[in-house]
């Protein structure tokens, strides 16, 4: 499992976790974001069962487990999520910031000591310390409830499945040639993605974000042009391309 | 906890399956008994031997039903406990890996409150595992000895059969076959139950 800072500045940092090299052929390699302020940790999208091990063992290379008071689920998948019944033994103390309408799903994943915080339709903030972050409603992309976690101090979006790409796990951490990166990212998102108005709906909130780097789930991170040149091309895509051939 | 077949939460929801059909089973017994108590009204003085032992085949109707209904009960919160187990089982099992693999950490020391929480509910649940793996093997015993009436019940109400004439002897052989029957399924189930439990009984003492 590979460390990345991203960001770091006087009051917090945004650490990245992925290309685990140790995990399962069959299983998708997933990136995992934590954001360290001075007292307290949020983790998000820890990942799944077969990755808490791994996981574990890298955030406390960075911090102490129980400065891990915060987590955040995007979405109710189990690469997302389904190790909550491990953290739950971990960080009992902790709490579970997820959408809404997933409260009754995830809590299958087994949590018996985390508070589950549902994010209500529209988002909400969460101020850690003194840093300010935003849920930002992502609905649809691909999960019907489904959030990013935006940070304006940092200009980061850990935007979730958005901007996703399957490849191998050895690929570089930051998109370098995004016409290149197109063909890793274009079928993910057609096929995942169900709807194209979600998906402008979700483009047009985000054009108003000052962002320099996004952060998804999966594969690469975007920086500087490339930010916008992703939101061009997404516009511009067609999604939830099953139902078109049928 | 040495599991047979690596499996023995998969055992313990095997044995509360086959106890809940032990209960319905039972509950044919009473089936039985009121059937009898027909016959034996319809047959007044030919079959007065009858009346006695419906009321033998009514109460062990109700013993067999109370005591599996209390044997499942018990096989249900056993399974439960052995699900928790393998949970607790696992959450040990990933701590130890992050202590093989994460021992440079910086914060190893960190995880060592947790781990030790996780090692005592695995040894709480433990304990109540064995406690009710025994319970429930007292109760399958109580339940077994009770059958053995059946066995008779079975045989008195032939020997009643035989005596009442040709008008009602074959709803008395019925009723003698019905409660021989029913026994000899329960008696099944529970000798299935009872091997079932043997082994989860010896990997516990083997642990």
């Amino acid at each position: 499992m590979k460390t990345q800072m991203l960001f770091e500045n006087g009051s917090h940092a945004w650490i990245m976790f992925g290309r685990d090299d140790e995990k399962t052929e069959k299983i998708i390699d997933t990136n995992q974001y934590m954001v360290v302020t001075s007292k307290n940790a949020l983790l998000m999208d820890p990942g799944g069962i077969e990755l808490f091990s791994a996981m574990l063992s890298a955030v406390i290379k960075q911090v102490p487990a129980d400065k891990i008071t915060h987590l955040f689920a995007s979405h109710q998948d189990p690469d997302i999520i389904s190790s909550l019944g491990l953290w739950d033994q971990a960080l009992p103390n902790a709490t579970l910031h997820s959408p809404w309408i997933w409260e009754g799903f995830i809590r299958h994943f087994g949590m018996e000591n985390i508070t589950y915080a549902p994010i209500p339709d529209e988002g909400r903030l969460l101020k850690i310390d003194n840093v300010n972050l935003e849920f930002i409603p992502a609905h649809y992309l691909h999960s019907s409830g489904n959030f990013n976690v935006y940070d304006g101090e940092a200009k980061i979006l850990m935007s979730g499945d958005i901007g996703a790409a399957l490849e191998a796990v050895d690929a570089p951490i930051y998109v370098e040639d995004f016409d290149e990166h197109i063909d890793k990212m274009k079928m993910f998102h057609q096929r995942w993605m169900p709807s194209n108005r979600a998906k402008n709906d979700w483009v047009k909130r985000v054009r108003k974000l000052d962002i320099d780097m996004m952060c998804p789930q999966h594969g690469r991170i975007f920086k500087g042009d490339n930010v916008k040149r992703f939101l061009d091309w997404f516009e511009a895509l067609d999604v939830g391309v099953a139902t078109n051939s049928g | 906890m040495t599991d047979p077949n690596n499996n023995y939460f998969v055992s313990v929801a095997e044995i509360a399956a086959k106890l809940d059909q032990t209960t319905l089973i039972s509950q044919q017994l009473s089936l039985t008994a009121s059937n009898a108590r027909a016959v034996a009204l319809r047959a007044g003085e030919k079959a007065a031997g009858i009346r006695p032992l419906t009321d033998f085949i009514d109460r062990l109707a109700e013993i067999t039903i109370l005591s599996s209904k209390k044997i499942n009960a018990l096989a249900v919160i056993l399974s439960k406990t052995s699900v928790k187990k393998v949970r607790a089982d696992n959450a040990i099992e990933r701590f130890n890996a992050v202590y093989k693999s994460g021992k440079e950490a910086k914060y190893i020391d960190s995880i060592d409150k947790q781990h030790q929480s996780c090692k005592l509910e695995q040894e709480q649940l433990e304990a109540t595992y064995r406690r009710q793996i025994n319970q429930l093997s007292i109760e399958l015993k109580v339940l077994s000895s009770e059958l053995r009436n059946a066995i008779i019940l079975a045989t008195l109400s032939r020997v009643e059969a035989s005596q009442s004439g040709a008008q009602y002897q074959d709803a008395l052989i019925n009723v003698a076959d019905n409660v021989e029957g029913a026994a000899a399924k329960i008696k099944e189930h529970i000798k299935y139950s009872q091997h079932k439990v043997s082994i989860l009984e010896e990997c516990v003492t083997l642990e």
